[in-house]
Formats: structure tokens, C-alpha cells, sequence
């Protein structure tokens, strides 16, 4: 079930706060940010913000279709590069 | 032989029935576009007349997006998903489930036909 209109949209408050100070410093720089649960509402857009996923915070730069998802889902939080190819099935073998 | 929304020709079937061949109308819109139309339920598509063809056609062009359409609408959402990286469209690109169903079994919609696994042991029974 989708959130109650009458709601808005969920951002959290010092996400447009630094926006903002981005914009009025006139660089864009990369603007850490932890949260992954707030929406993407339309200030937003033009500017990168380095999202957390839990190892290091992955360069977004938000474009008008990302307005309305959540910004975790542009930095994924698991890492799968495949199976190993032939004998198989070595948990404790890691791929670099 | 009636043909409604481009190429759909169905058959002497039950107007709310036969409208569901067209892609994009289930059986909710079915019933609607009938009453919309002043289609009596049990009239079946053979028993109508050219003018409640017509309707019908109406109706549908004005109201409902069908068929090609529709069909391009959501491939473009979907390539939406994918071209802008979201979690959505990876999972899109991979052919695994988008909504955060289980893949460790199952899933064998998304991923088709269970291909074996190299060099893995078969399980024998004691």
C-alpha cells in the first residue's frame, strides 16, 4: 500500500537544508548523505548526492525521472559478481 | 466476425467475455464498457448490431489504452526502471524477481527453466 497523500512526500529534514547550502555555494559538490529512505522530490534534481550503502557512499546525480523513489535504490547493497565457474558451490572462496 | 481494437476478432462468445481477448481489459472493464455501451450481459458478440459494434469501438478508443499501446507503455516504464540504475531495473536486467520475493528456491517465473550447476554433487540418498 502506497503512503497517504495528505502525508507528503518522506524526506528527511537536513537532506533539503544541504541541498540548499549546495545550490547557494554555486559548486556542485557531492553531498554525502545516510539516508536512504527519503524520497527524491524535485529540488533535488541537477545535484549528486553520495548515497551510503552500508561501505561507501555511491555518486547519484538525480535526473527528473528519479523524482519520487527512495534514494536507496540507486546504490545497491550487496555485491554479487557470480558464481565460481567449475567446482562449485566454495562459500569461503571469494572473487575479487 | 467482429473486430475491435485493431486486430482482436472474438468470437460468438458473451460480449463481457469476448471484450476481455482484447489486451488490457479484464473482466472489470468488461462489465463497465458493456454498461457504458447499454449491452445487455447474456448478448453474445454475433447478436450485435453494427451501431453497438460501433459503440463499443467508441469507448474503448476514447477511454482505454489497449494492445500496442499499452504494451509500449510498459515496456517503456520498465526501461525507465533500468535506464536510470534503480534497484527495480537491475533487477529487470538480471531477469531475477523486482519485488523482493525469495530467489535462494523458487522464482522460476523470473528465471526460467532451473539450469544445473557445474560440478555439483548430487545428493545421495543413505
Amino acid at each position: 500500500m502506497g503512503r497517504s497523500v495528505w502525508k507528503g512526500p518522506f524526506v528527511d529534514g537536513y537532506l533539503l537544508k544541504k541541498a540548499d547550502k549546495v545550490r547557494a555555494g554555486g559548486r556542485n559538490e557531492i553531498i554525502k548523505i545516510w539516508s536512504r529512505r527519503s524520497t527524491i522530490v524535485p529540488q533535488f534534481i541537477g545535484l549528486t548526492f553520495g548515497v551510503y550503502n552500508g561501505h561507501k557512499f555511491l555518486p547519484v546525480l538525480v535526473n527528473e525521472n528519479m523524482v519520487g523513489h527512495k534514494f536507496g535504490e540507486f546504490a545497491p547493497t550487496r555485491s554479487f559478481h557470480g558464481h565460481t565457474a567449475v567446482g562449485g558451490g566454495d562459500k569461503t572462496a571469494k572473487k575479487g | 466476425m467482429a473486430r475491435i481494437a485493431g486486430v482482436n476478432i472474438p468470437t460468438n462468445k458473451r460480449v463481457i467475455i469476448a471484450l476481455r481477448y482484447i489486451y488490457g481489459i479484464g473482466p472489470a472493464n468488461a462489465v463497465i464498457i458493456c454498461n457504458q455501451a447499454g449491452i445487455p450481459a447474456e448478448k453474445r458478440v454475433n447478436e450485435l448490431s453494427d451501431d453497438e459494434i460501433l459503440r463499443i469501438r467508441e469507448i474503448i478508443d476514447r477511454d482505454y489504452q489497449v494492445e500496442g499501446d499499452l504494451r509500449r507503455e510498459i515496456a517503456m516504464n520498465i526501461k525507465r526502471l533500468m535506464d536510470m540504475a534503480s534497484y527495480r531495473g537491475l533487477r529487470h536486467r538480471k531477469g531475477l524477481p523486482v519485488r523482493g520475493q525469495r530467489t535462494h528456491t523458487n522464482a522460476r517465473t523470473r528465471k526460467g527453466k532451473a539450469r544445473p550447476i557445474a560440478g555439483k554433487k548430487i545428493a545421495t540418498r543413505k
